[in-house]
């Protein structure tokens, strides 16, 4: 026995000492200060988008993809994706074989914002710039396009304000999951705002399981809990769907507000079962990213860590059909389901 | 006598098969790949994929233990992200050294922790870890109030990004110890006879005056320690620790890389070598369809066939050994 | 004592849903009210109604974790072929197509002897990315709006849900306690070798027992589209680990030949009513998931000291 107990402990110190060793080895290469090294290009046939995309089982990444692709297609340039599968290894990983595979720039819509640090650090040492297209960022990186999620919670909150008139009646919101931090901020926008306002949200639950009957769910215990609750809202499109649809089978007469504008809730809003929703713009977001990768690449403008808001809009039975023809107009998309 | 040959010669390959089909379809997948894609066979892109099979390699080593004598964690998922969290958060006041040794030392508690509740309070091992599922996943939640710890300390970062001689990623070297020890405890030492032992038969071994509790208590604290150091690699490679999203359906491609590499779940012998190979066919696979720019819907239903394909595979080895029918 | 461990083993759970019931009724009132025990209930029956399939699938010694991707492919089978062909073809095809599914993991799992843990985690994954292709990632809402009364329905003022639970309930207990099937379930599950040299066909009773998993999943999915009115190819993520825990915790036993029943339908219940209650008194969702881990050892933890006591008991010769 003592001669394993001996192995084990001369096998920790070799590790221990390949560990301390190669670690002091590589302490010379410090990150050098202050941007990157751009790669840049003179023809647009010569560069490469690597898009790496949360997962394309949602629509609001659908979108963005479609932006991305149409951008890249417009400017004449080639184009990789990658689905992350909502995996944040994958995600990592995938970078990196980007900056293997040579890509010009990247353009990423990260599962988990704070996790792709070293992996945006490792592309930019090699001289390629990174876009987050929307979600958010870690460290560094050239730009990063936004939607207003805090500025859509409150318009949520004005709307449902507006409809209702009565600061005595309770207001419910029905939330994403915590891990899904980007989307925090659509509920803590509602909160202030239904504050500033005089508003009590009376009930503020989680949607467990994250889809349409998810939000069902939810809605009948927000129900449960408050009773006399006037309005609600859901701070993603398909919950909102689904809790729209408890609203009706319970008979009550409901305030709805989604988040998101999927075609889902186009659909919902012209049928009078939700009341309105809040209209991101992914397509643009996609599109817009690939034209700043082309001002950094082909340009040589400078991008550092500059935040480009995107503006989210309100969407009510009054104003669908206007954004619903823009959006038509814009990225030959119906807003409306496909028949 | 023909026949008799016929069943020797099928014996003999059957052997074969059973040490060599799963690396041979790895090779087979990498030379598909390589042809297709040129970017594929890239020293750089090999190397990235192998870092990443740490992920699911280094556990699969815990994992295959643990289901050799029978038993089974789903638990490892939410220990991932909570010993991340844990670790982490105590660096920058520890320091990146004491951290990852503190890192190490809660994960294998929370497996000594596993065990007790599977052996001394006899609650079976799938139980116990789905109730821990939820108990460590709301525990690193409640832990962080649901932020993700940034990691700024640089020894941490270099133990997940840092490149030997500035080529060999280190979670590489890091599984190759990793597998090269747990070769040597399983096949070496008396350790592995017993845990083979308890797998096989924990009456016969019991009888045999073999301690089984602690042979099992033993297997889910060594399972707690390589998800620790994968915790560690882990969040090195993302740079942070987030509470809710780390570790998301880990337990089940550990276990996939385990029983592909010819584990059975009943219990008794297995394969370090197999959850090796299972583990970078698995990666390779993900790499590889997305260098493709196969469609991502498509890519899910390659990844179950190939799967459902190559674990039928090791069941030719049975049929040729003449141990099952077809 | 003894008498007292063996109806525990019957009503375990029941003993917690009555005390986790007292405790709700103190902290909020709005708990005791009709409409809020009846959504509690239903909310309970959709992880119920898949248990009952899971509950057989555990007995045979297997194990099904592809249910999430098969309530998503019905779902989005419905919102497509609803327009088309009417709501009862509709679900008839998209049951069948799930039973289908079912068969090829029984095939899979029997014929090629591959393990039904790797086996279904696969088939989820090939049903999850075929919705995906067949709905072309989208979400499709269905305009029919009497589809909507499978779910949310009510019939004598209980939510048609559970009525559906009731009746499933009544054919998987004949099923599984008083048919040739289902001894021959719980014979494989008990001793696969044993059951087959006895000259029983395990490749059909494994087959029948992944069908009818399939089965339950897909009627989970027709109820749970007709709430949300909408197919969703990625519908219910996570579902499985919730079919799985209420199964566990209903008293099935994992080494197989054993299912409870009985015990799956007040453990739903149960819960429901951890995720409900807490939110009706506003615990925040970590807390929720804390509890619902240790409520899940602990009861597992009384079982095993009633299971140690009633074996010690036998050693010691009393009557069990």
């Amino acid at each position: 026995m003592k001669r394993y107990v001996k192995i084990t402990v001369i096998a920790a110190l070799c590790l221990a000492m390949v560990i301390t060793l190669s670690f002091i080895g590589c302490k010379k290469e410090e990150a050098e200060e202050g941007g990157m090294q751009v790669k840049t290009f003179e023809n647009a046939g010569d560069i490469t988008i690597g898009f790496s995309v949360w997962t394309m089982e949602f629509t609001f990444f659908q979108n963005v993809e479609k932006g991305v692709k149409d951008a890249c297609e417009d400017l004449g340039f080639k184009y990789v994706m990658i689905d992350q599968n909502s995996d944040a290894t994958k995600m990592v990983q995938d970078l990196n074989s980007f900056v293997g595979q040579g890509v010009s720039g990247i353009v990423v819509t990260p599962v988990d914002p704070g996790a792709i640090g070293p992996a945006v650090e490792n592309a930019r040492m090699a001289g390629i710039p990174v876009v987050c297209a929307d979600i958010g960022k870690s460290g560094p990186v050239n730009a990063l396009m936004i939607s207003n999620n805090f500025k859509g919670g409150e318009l949520a909150a004005e709307f449902l304000a507006s409809k209702i008139n009565d600061t005595s009646k309770p207001l419910g919101l029905g939330n994403l999951l915590p891990q899904w931090t980007y989307a925090r901020q659509r509920g803590e926008g509602f909160l202030s705002k239904a504050l500033e306002l005089g508003y009590n949200v009376a009930a503020n639950i989680i949607v467990q399981n994250p889809s349409a009957e998810g939000g069902y769910d939810t809605m009948q215990q927000i129900l449960s809990a408050v009773p006399d609750v006037a309005g609600v809202y859901f701070t993603s499109g398909r919950e909102a769907v689904g809790a729209a649809q408890a609203i009706q089978a319970a008979g009550k007469d409901i305030w709805s507000v989604g988040y998101n504008g999927d075609p889902e809730e186009f659909q919902a809003i012209k049928d009078g079962v939700l009341d309105a929703t809040i209209l991101q713009e992914p397509y643009y977001i996609g599109y817009r990213s690939v034209e700043i990768l082309k001002e950094i690449l082909l340009d040589g403008k400078f991008y550092e860590n500059v935040e480009v808001p995107v503006d989210v809009k309100l969407i009510t039975p009054e104003n669908i059909d206007d954004i619903a023809a823009e959006i038509l107009e814009k990225t030959g998309n119906s807003a409306f389901p496909a028949e | 006598m023909d026949d008799y040959r016929l069943r020797q010669r099928k014996q003999i390959f059957g052997v074969y098969w059973g040490n060599f089909g799963l690396p041979l379809i790895f090779v087979i997948l990498v030379a598909v790949f390589s042809i297709t894609n040129p970017n594929f066979a890239t020293s750089y892109n090999i190397l990235n994929n192998l870092s990443f099979a740490s992920y699911v390699g280094i556990a699969a080593i815990g994992m295959t233990f643990v289901i050799m004598t029978g038993n089974f964690d789903i638990s490892i998922g939410s220990m991932l992200a909570l010993v991340a969290v844990l670790g982490s958060s105590f660096a920058p006041k520890i320091g990146g050294v004491a951290g990852v040794i503190s890192t190490l030392l809660i994960s294998c508690f929370l497996g000594f922790i596993n065990g007790i509740f599977v052996t001394k309070l006899r609650i079976p091992a799938f139980i116990t870890t789905l109730g821990m599922l939820f108990v460590f996943r709301a525990l690193a939640f409640i832990y962080t109030n649901n932020a993700p710890v940034y990691i700024s300390d640089r020894f941490w970062l270099y133990l997940g990004n840092g490149k030997l001689f500035g080529i060999v990623p280190f979670p590489v070297l890091l599984m190759g110890i990793c597998y090269v020890i747990a070769y040597l405890l399983l096949r070496k030492s008396p350790v592995g006879r017993y845990i083979i032992a308890v797998g096989t038969n924990s009456k016969a071994a019991a009888l045999s005056g073999i301690n089984v509790d602690n042979i099992k208590i033993l297997v889910f604290t060594l399972l707690g320690l390589f998800v620790g150091i994968s915790a560690v690699v882990n969040s090195a490679n993302l740079g942070s620790a987030n509470p809710g999203l780390m570790g998301q359906n880990y337990e089940f491609q550990v276990i996939t890389a385990v029983v592909l590499g010819g584990t059975a779940l009943s219990g008794g012998n297995g394969s370090l070598g197999g959850a090796l190979v299972a583990a970078l066919i698995i990666t390779f696979l993900d790499n590889g369809l997305g260098l493709l720019q196969v469609n991502s819907y498509w890519q899910q239903v390659a990844t179950g066939l190939v799967m459902i394909f190559a674990v039928s595979l090791n069941k030719l080895k049975f049929y040729l050994l003449g141990q099952g029918e077809f | 004592m003894v008498k007292f461990l063996k109806l525990y083993e019957k009503i375990g759970i029941f003993i917690l849903i009555v005390l986790a019931g007292i405790f709700l009724a103190i902290a909020s009132p709005n708990f005791l009210k009709t409409d809020t025990i009846l959504n509690i209930i239903t909310q309970g029956t959709y992880g119920v109604i898949v248990s009952f399939g899971m509950v057989l699938a555990i007995t045979s010694g297997g194990f099904d974790l592809s249910v999430d991707a098969l309530v998503g492919l019905t779902s989005v089978f419905l919102s497509v072929l609803i327009p088309d062909i009417g709501i009862p073809g509709a679900i008839i095809v998209s049951l069948i197509i799930s039973a289908f599914v079912g068969f090829l993991n029984g095939v899979i799992i029997t014929k090629f002897g591959v393990n039904p843990l790797i086996t279904t985690l696969s088939m989820a994954t090939i049903v999850r990315g075929a919705s995906l292709l067949i709905a072309d990632g989208k979400q499709i809402p269905i305009s029919v709006a009497r589809f909507t009364v499978i779910g949310t329905g009510k019939l004598l003022g209980i939510p048609n849900p559970i009525w559906i639970m009731l009746v499933l309930f009544i054919i998987f207990y004949l099923l599984l306690y008083q048919s040739s099937l289902g001894r021959h379930i719980s014979a494989v599950g008990s001793n696969e070798n044993a059951a087959r040299i006895s000259g029983l066909n395990v490749t059909f009773v494994k087959i029948m027992v992944y069908v009818l998993v399939s089965l339950t999943a897909s009627i989970n999915g027709v109820i749970r589209t007709s709430q949300a009115m909408i197919g969703i190819p990625s519908m219910a993520p996570g579902f499985t680990l919730t079919v799985i825990t209420i199964t566990i915790l209903g008293g099935t036993s994992l080494a197989g030949g054993r299912g409870n029943l009985i015990g799956a339908v007040f453990a739903g219940i149960f819960i429901s009513m951890i995720y409900y209650g807490l939110n009706l008194v506003k615990v925040q969702y970590f807390y929720q998931l804390l509890s619902v881990g240790l409520v899940l050892l602990f009861a597992l933890f009384v079982d095993g000291l009633r299971k140690r006591y009633l074996e010690a008991a036998k050693i010691k010769g009393i009557k069990v």
